[in-house]
């Protein structure tokens, strides 16, 4: 068992991890509450987000300029997919509507295969200046990059639980996630308010994307399962609560981190969101009850 | 649960009914005679290469029969369904390094294994529905990557694993002595897919079959007629692993080697996509499935064109079966040409207005 002191370098990299997952868990959590999709493309979106901020700096544009472009690129696709879809497969159950999704998925999957081969080796990396800064905390070494993922985690999720709790358009998302034909008839303009989940949801893509891939790596494959990290926390949270879903990503990131430096299990630290998650869904699972109603929904 | 016009599905045993025999033979005999074609004739006239990716589209048919019953039979959603061929293709590799045993025999216990394992994973699953399930499923195929990449496949050493990374030379998997050339085992691999095919058939013609069908329309409505939901649910991960485990037998025998980067995750979302363009709700589908994920890549190959695209067409393609024609294209493409037909017909005939406006109902 290693000692303390060789915990602490991975706490940190956890916490930067947690604060990743949690942004994108609450981004998932939200477009689902509103529209009642399971965005499984998130990832692919930002992972192909940041591989074309990564073509544009090598093309030679201004960093900031190329950030924006990731974040407009994760909004604009997310955005279009809702407003050609969305309202396609509306009145389709949760299952369906997820499924489709995968569709955009494989679809930016193919492009980002296609337009960045990775078959020739070479390693791309996407590095935020935010890296070579840092200071020491104890003797852990913690980069701005660290602070930002999980000052960013815990700005979004408390800017959303807010959002949701206070302002107009949160109060009618969440009454959306109620019932949304109720809700239509209330005069609130059900497209207008999915628009805006779908779009919020995409530029969180694009934030998450950028980040993981300094983080992480900067690799399409990689990146667009890494939603399914995220999803996990989601899940745990049962896909409601903003609060429930943070604290899930953020242990989910700490975990994952802190079997690294455990021989007999490192191999397979990637495995915890996946195993936390099934574990949490099988336990929730039990207070289920079945009713015609449900099930139609 | 994945469309939500079932009229017509349930009103279709109905008509079967009704319908003369003359129909049912002439199906069969069209079955049997592609059947005699694809076993005798098809191996002399393709390639090896093509030999080769027959046997693969053969190999991902039953895959896709057994995604097919788990989606369109019961409306269950699978996305680990690769995971469940990488395990019968491990047990397979196994048993043939560790034992002489004939190879059917081997394919049959990797199937009985891997449906253990399947029905194990499916048994606290069945306490989710739809979407979790979906979900979750993608959770532990998830899981299970990591593990098998860690692990990696059996490749002759000893031991529960029977993977020896310092091994310099890998002996092959052993193949069927019947069956040892590259036609050969594309018939055997044929046989084995027919044998599939005829036992979920039978499956969905009888007892089970009637009782998934009623647990797709609803399950309350299914338990209140008496229908032991669980059983049922679990009977259909039960024999959509064991033809996939078999499927998996296969599969070993005809790449020789396995390295766990042959199963990569999002294959089993790939797969989904063609089972659902060709049509879960028919078991043609499947072979269409199987046709769209091997023989297309590999005719792609040859033209020197990147599979990605591929990609891309299964990512529209998914799409517009969910958004447009539920049923895939195993039922779509027969009614489309039947349209077209009539549409000829009727430009022959020139019929009177009013006659027209009658048949077009």
């Amino acid at each position: 068992m290693p000692s303390w002191q060789e915990f602490q370098p991975f706490i940190v990299t956890g916490l930067a991890l947690g604060g990743v997952y949690a942004l994108s868990g609450v981004g998932l959590v939200v477009l689902y509450q509103a529209t009642g999709v399971v965005y499984l493309a998130f990832g692919a979106v930002g992972a192909m987000g940041a591989l074309i901020t990564f073509s544009l700096i090598a093309a030679g544009m201004p960093h900031w300029l190329a950030w924006l472009v990731c974040l407009a690129f994760g909004g604009a696709v997310t955005l279009a997919y809702g407003m050609v879809f969305g309202p396609l497969l509306a009145r389709r159950d949760a299952l369906v509507k997820a499924t489709a999704t995968l569709g955009l998925l494989l679809v930016l999957f193919g492009a980002m295969d296609l337009l960045w081969t990775t078959s020739g080796g070479e390693v791309r990396s996407l590095t935020l200046p935010t890296d070579s800064g840092g200071f020491s905390l104890g003797h852990v070494q913690v980069t701005w990059t660290q602070v930002l993922g999980l000052g960013v985690g815990v700005l979004i999720a408390g800017a959303t639980a807010a959002f949701l709790r206070y302002t107009k358009l949160g109060t009618a998302m969440r009454a959306m996630a109620n019932d949304r034909e109720i809700t239509a008839t209330l005069g609130v303009p059900v497209r207008r308010v999915e628009a805006a989940a779908w779009l919020g949801c995409g530029v969180l893509a694009g934030v998450a994307g950028l980040l993981l891939a300094d983080m992480v790596a900067l690799d399409a494959t990689t990146l667009t399962f890494l939603v399914i990290s995220s999803l996990a926390a989601a899940l745990i949270a049962r896909l409601r609560s903003i609060a429930f879903t943070f604290v899930a990503a953020i242990v989910i990131g700490l975990v994952q981190n802190m079997l690294v430096p455990i021989p007999a299990v490192s191999s397979y630290n990637d495995m915890t969101p996946f195993v936390l998650a099934a574990v949490a869904l099988l336990v929730l699972a039990r207070r289920q009850v079945m009713t015609r109603s449900r099930e139609e929904t | 649960m994945l469309e939500t016009t079932d009229v017509t599905a349930a009103a279709r045993p109905r008509l079967t009914l009704h319908r003369p025999p003359r129909g049912t033979a002439v199906r069969a005999a069209v079955t049997a005679v592609l059947l005699l074609f694809v076993l005798l004739a098809l191996p002399q006239l393709l390639s090896l290469y093509y030999v080769d990716a027959m046997t693969q589209v053969a190999v991902y048919a039953v895959v896709s029969l057994g995604l097919g019953v788990l989606v369109g039979r019961v409306g269950l959603v699978s996305l680990g369904q690769i995971a469940v061929l990488a395990v019968g293709a491990w047990v397979a590799a196994r048993l043939l390094f560790a034992t002489a045993q004939p190879y059917p025999l081997v394919l049959l216990e990797s199937g009985v294994i891997t449906m253990g394992a399947g029905t194990i994973i499916g048994l606290p699953a069945l306490r989710l529905r739809g979407l979790y399930l979906a979900l979750i499923t993608l959770m532990l195929a998830g899981a299970f990557s990591i593990v098998l990449a860690t692990t990696n496949f059996p490749n002759g050493g000893h031991g529960f694993l029977g993977y020896n990374g310092k091994l310099l030379q890998i002996p092959p998997i052993r193949r069927p002595s019947f069956a040892a050339t590259d036609p050969a085992y594309f018939r055997f691999a044929v046989v084995v897919a027919i044998i599939m095919f005829a036992l979920v058939f039978v499956h969905i013609r009888t007892r089970p079959g009637r009782a998934w069908a009623a647990i797709r329309q609803s399950e309350p409505a299914a338990l209140a007629a008496g229908i032991n939901a669980t059983l049922y649910k679990l009977w259909a991960f039960a024999l959509a692993s064991f033809v996939t485990g078999v499927a998996g037998g296969v599969y070993a025998g005809a790449a020789h080697y396995l390295y766990s980067y042959d199963f990569p995750a999002q294959n089993s979302i790939i797969l989904l996509a063609v089972v659902l363009m060709g049509g879960a709700y028919n078991m043609w589908g499947a072979v269409v499935a199987g046709f769209l994920s091997q023989f297309l890549p590999a005719l792609l190959n040859n033209w020197g064109v990147s599979n990605d695209w591929l990609t891309i067409l299964f990512g529209i393609g998914v799409v517009q079966v969910l958004t447009t024609a539920p049923r895939g294209l195993a039922d779509q493409f027969p009614k489309d040409m039947a349209r077209l037909g009539r549409l000829i017909v009727r430009l022959i005939r020139r019929p009177a207005p009013a006659a027209a406006g009658g048949e077009a109902s």
